[in-house]
């Protein structure tokens, strides 16, 4: 255990740990824009610099591992100006379009600009990279504000492997970019949009949001993802009952902060009219149960080319469903043993369900012909 | 009769027509049938001689230039033909062997440049007739440690311009228990108008390679690389045929000379990144990924080049080991003064009568260098300041010029000793203009990664050119002031840190200049002046 002592409270640690999550996790609030707790630090944003006593200069507090004994200020005068210098330097190459802006609300930019009570730049206003792609179906980036954080970089780096993005260019003008600015969908992009994710600014934004409402109109529900078996937690915002758009939250069990493309892009289903909402029997079949009056024929032609008609079926109730499926399951064992039946069932359903199915499989049935999506 | 004529081919003297005068020279030899071996060699550092041949007849030499091709014929003929009527004093440097008729050359203490424009850099038997790989052979009998502690002794310190003690540094690295251990040169020398580094290697390039095997010995690594910058085609071409050389020689590859030592090296080529000067973003650059400076610790003798105990030294740190070696620590701490040993290698440039490349013990005074050596300012102008340690450095004005050449002395000024570079500026130079030149400079070469050092040095420059333009607002030198402290002190790499020395030291010292700017402007076209005289 190291002791060490933060704007006069002491405090413990352990080795290799770094100065920031330490007062973070003590609740002495440095500022920062570049650190993220899953990724490695890098020291660029320099909000967090803190004075260490005996240290001739300020120094980085999330790359700076805890030493023993260490006497840490981080509010001095100095140290303070310094920070409220350097939001200005960010706003003064970051358009404040704050009331028009989508991020709005959840922008670490305007919390800091807000903390130092900066309403505009006192500095030359010059916009260093206005570059706008609009270039998949998933999401927007919009580089004039960015702040160069590269947190996007460092998750597509550390956490997805992909390594589509990097910095790019010199100096003022440079640019976190593709390859030779190619197209996303050209680059090693797996529009997993965990950069989305985290990027503290409106320089990367779900293409789902722009224009959709304001942070604070919206309500969060957190759920399981359906998509695979891994089981991340998933958090949907919503506006009216819709969902607005999708992200892990930092307290997810199993995926941390992080999500695949499915997960946060891929929810469109859950309001599309397409979607079954009730139990649906088919035409011949409720006209032979005495169900309707009218009588159908199965059409020669695949039922699976072209656009499935629904007007070829009829509404039912759950309990009518449930009775008809298990009349004619039971005929079918009867006649030609249980080996005739065989179930299959869904990677999207919960591991309870499957583990329920097979036991239906094998118990109720009687055979063991039970797969599994996944295994196509 | 024995005679030989050197003739400097080096980057500089080449850019001054060398390769015309070696033609014409090597056809009137040829065509007068004389008894005389051409040494092509490297720069004397006599730049404003160049191109620069030297006539040793029985261990006599005679110094000319420039010598330009009309010039061979009546060189020749005065040397081993009918007389001297065609040679003109004006091209005469020196005909004393100890150089004392010509004080650039003969005031200077050579160390790390000795050999530089004696001997042909492709010849490693011109570097052997001189004490070549001698040092290697002493270090390799001593244990690592005794060769640490001499480095140690030596005093000296790092020339890539922080001057941190080299032996420290080793000492550190050594004592590391992971393996390998890598050593890498820093060739990379950015600093506009510098080219110590470059001499060095283009002049005597296996006195770099001696340096860094008894280094490696010393530390225990057993690969080394020399990231060499991109601009340096002729070096990088002359240090590969050295190291080839040596590995026939035996003194790179398995088994050093028999001692059981391991080590060879590589040379890697920059892209011309001033930024890739910076020991962590050289490393990444070596590793194949974008040059960019990363926070330290840890630092490279924890975890540098791919994640291994790394030690990186400037050429000129390296090029001294093997003389310390040699001649013994005592020697070279002797040189310098107190806390610093040695010599130091300066290219002086700008508004001086004689620039080049100039060797002088630390403890020298500013004074000596730029008016016994360098002959003051050119054309009858009064000196206004000297500029050290290139965009990282800052002015030192002429009133301090007793000045000596110490790494903290030099500090206590607000300039820096830097890696070399020194520009000489005369009274028709206005400061703010110098200023912008060089923050232009590292605005330009910011990596981008942090925000006071890619936006802060563009705000920095914005008030420097409204300065000059006569559109200065009252605001601006305070905020100018204001921005110097958060980027010197809130940036990440050193590069941000000492980008704003050339504004801060023309602040402290002209401000009258500042203030005059902001009522009405600056002279305008200086600018341009300055960069070619830098840049030259
Ligand atoms: C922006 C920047 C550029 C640098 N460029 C060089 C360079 O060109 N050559 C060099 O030797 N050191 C350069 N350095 C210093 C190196 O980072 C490093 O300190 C040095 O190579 C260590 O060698 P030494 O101990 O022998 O001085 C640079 C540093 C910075 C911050
Ligand atoms: S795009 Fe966002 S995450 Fe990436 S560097 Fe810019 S501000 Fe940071
Ligand atoms: S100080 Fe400049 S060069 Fe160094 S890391 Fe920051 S932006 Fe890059």
């Amino acid at each position: 255990m190291i002791k060490l002592t933060i704007d006069g409270k002491t405090v413990h640690a352990n080795p290799g740990d770094h100065v920031l999550d330490v007062a973070l996790e003590n609740g002495i609030d440095i500022p920062h824009l570049c650190h993220h707790k899953d990724l490695f630090p890098s020291g660029s944003c320099r909000m967090c610099l803190v004075q260490v006593e005996g240290a001739p200069r300020p120094q980085t507090s999330c790359g700076m591992t805890v030493q023993d004994g260490m006497v840490i200020d981080t509010k001095t005068g100095a140290i303070e100006a310094m920070r409220r210098d350097i939001v200005d330097l960010f706003v003064s190459d970051h358009p404040l379009n704050c009331v028009i802006c989508d991020k709005n609300g959840s922008c670490d930019l305007q919390d800091n600009a807000y903390r130092y009570n900066i309403q505009e730049t006192s500095f030359d206003f010059e916009l260093s990279r206005p570059k706008y792609y609009d270039d998949n179906p998933f999401y927007v980036r919009d580089y004039q504000y960015c702040i160069m954080c590269g947190k996007c970089v460092r998750v597509c780096d550390e956490i997805v492997g992909a390594n589509a993005i990097d910095f790019s260019g010199r100096g003022f003008t440079s640019i976190i970019s593709t390859p030779f600015e190619v197209p996303l969908a050209e680059s090693d992009c797996v529009f997993c949009g965990n950069c989305v994710q985290i990027c503290p600014t409106a320089a990367l934004l779900p293409r789902s949001k722009i224009g959709k409402g304001r942070e604070w109109e919206m309500e969060r529900r957190q759920t399981i993802c359906g998509y695979c078996g891994v089981g991340c937690t998933v958090e949907y915002a919503l506006k009216d009952g819709k969902i607005i758009y999708a992200q892990g939250t930092p307290d997810g069990a199993v995926n941390g902060e992080f999500l695949c493309v499915k997960g946060r892009f891929g929810w469109d289903f859950n309001s599309s009219p397409d979607r079954l909402t009730e139990p649906l029997i088919r035409k011949d079949l409720a006209y032979e149960l005495g169900l309707t009056d009218e009588p159908w024929e199965m059409p020669k032609t695949s039922a699976l080319k072209g656009k499935p008609k629904l007007g070829n079926f009829i509404p039912v109730s759950w309990e009518q469903a449930i009775d008809i499926t298990a009349t004619k399951l039971a005929g079918i064992v009867q006649k030609h043993g249980p080996d005739a039946v065989v179930g299959l069932t869904s990677a999207r359903c919960t591991n309870e369900e499957n583990y329920l199915f097979q036991k239906f499989m094998r118990a109720g049935v009687g055979t063991n012909n039970v797969d599994h999506c996944a295994r196509l | 009769m024995s005679a030989i004529i050197r003739l400097g081919m080096s980057t500089s003297d080449i850019a001054a027509g060398a390769e015309a005068t070696f033609l014409a020279l090597q056809s009137a030899v040829r065509h007068r049938q004389l008894p005389v071996e051409i040494k092509r060699t490297g720069s004397l550092g006599a730049s404003h001689r160049e191109p620069v041949v030297d006539v040793e007849i029985d261990g006599q030499s005679t110094l000319y230039g420039p010598v330009t091709p009309e010039r061979v014929r009546p060189l020749l003929d005065q040397h081993f033909g009918s007389g001297g009527r065609g040679v003109s004093s004006d091209w005469l440097i020196s005909r004393r062997n100890d150089r004392s008729d010509y004080p650039f050359l003969g005031k200077q203490v050579k160390v790390t440049t000795r050999l530089c424009g004696l001997i042909d850099p492709y010849s490693l038997e011109d570097y052997l007739a001189h004490d070549g790989y001698e040092a290697l052979k002493k270090a390799l009998k001593m244990s690592p440690e005794e060769v640490v502690q001499a480095v140690l002794d030596s005093k000296l310190r790092g020339r890539g311009g922080a001057g941190f003690p080299t032996g420290i540094k080793w000492n550190l690295i050594r004592k590391s228990p992971n393996f390998p251990k890598y050593l890498i040169c820093n060739a990379d020398e950015g600093d506009p108008g510098a080219f110590m580094d470059r001499a060095t290697i283009e002049g005597d390039p296996h006195k770099l390679l001696e340096g860094m095997i008894i280094a490696a010995y010393a530390i225990g690594a057993s690969r080394g690389y020399i990231y060499a910058r991109a601009e340096y085609p002729l070096a990088v071409s002359i240090l590969r045929h050295a190291i080839n050389q040596a590995r026939e020689y035996g003194a790179l590859g398995k088994n050093i000379l028999g001692s059981g030592l391991d080590f060879d090296l590589t040379i890697k080529e920059g892209a011309g990144a001033f930024v890739c000067g910076e020991e962590t973003a050289l490393m990444h650059s070596i590793e194949g990924k974008r040059g960019m400076p990363t926070m330290r610790p840890p630092y490279p003798a924890q975890s540098g080049l791919w994640g291994y105990p790394s030690n990186i030294n400037n050429v000129e740190t390296l090029a001294s080991i093997s003389s310390i070696v040699l001649n013994g620590p005592d020697w070279f701490a002797g040189l310098g003064t107190d806390k610093s040993g040695g010599t130091k290698a300066f290219a002086l440039t700008g508004a001086i009568q004689r620039s080049g490349l100039v060797e002088v013990p630390i403890g020298t005074p500013l004074r000596e260098l730029i008016y016994d050596i360098g002959g003051g300012c050119a054309d009858g102008h009064d000196l206004k300041a000297v500029q050290m340690g290139g965009p990282s450095g800052g002015c030192i004005p002429a009133n301090l010029m007793d000045t000596i050449i110490d790494y903290d002395e030099l500090r206590a000024t607000g300039a820096i000793m830097g890696s070399g570079g020194m520009v000489v500026l005369d009274d028709t130079v206005s400061m703010v203009n110098m200023a912008h030149y060089f923050l232009s400079f590292t605005q330009d070469e910011s990596c981008g990664k942090c925000v006071p050092c890619r936006v802060g040095t563009r705000k920095m420059l914005n008030i420097l050119q409204r300065l000059l333009a006569g559109r200065g607002r009252m605001t601006d030198i305070d905020n100018l002031r204001r921005l110097c402290i958060t980027v010197g002190q809130g940036s990440l790499c050193g590069l941000g840190q000492t980008a704003p020395n050339p504004v801060l030291t023309t602040l402290r010292y002209f401000e009258d200049e500042y203030m005059a700017a902001l009522e009405g402007g600056a002279n305008g076209n200086v600018q341009a002046q300055l960069a070619a005289e830098v840049t030259a």
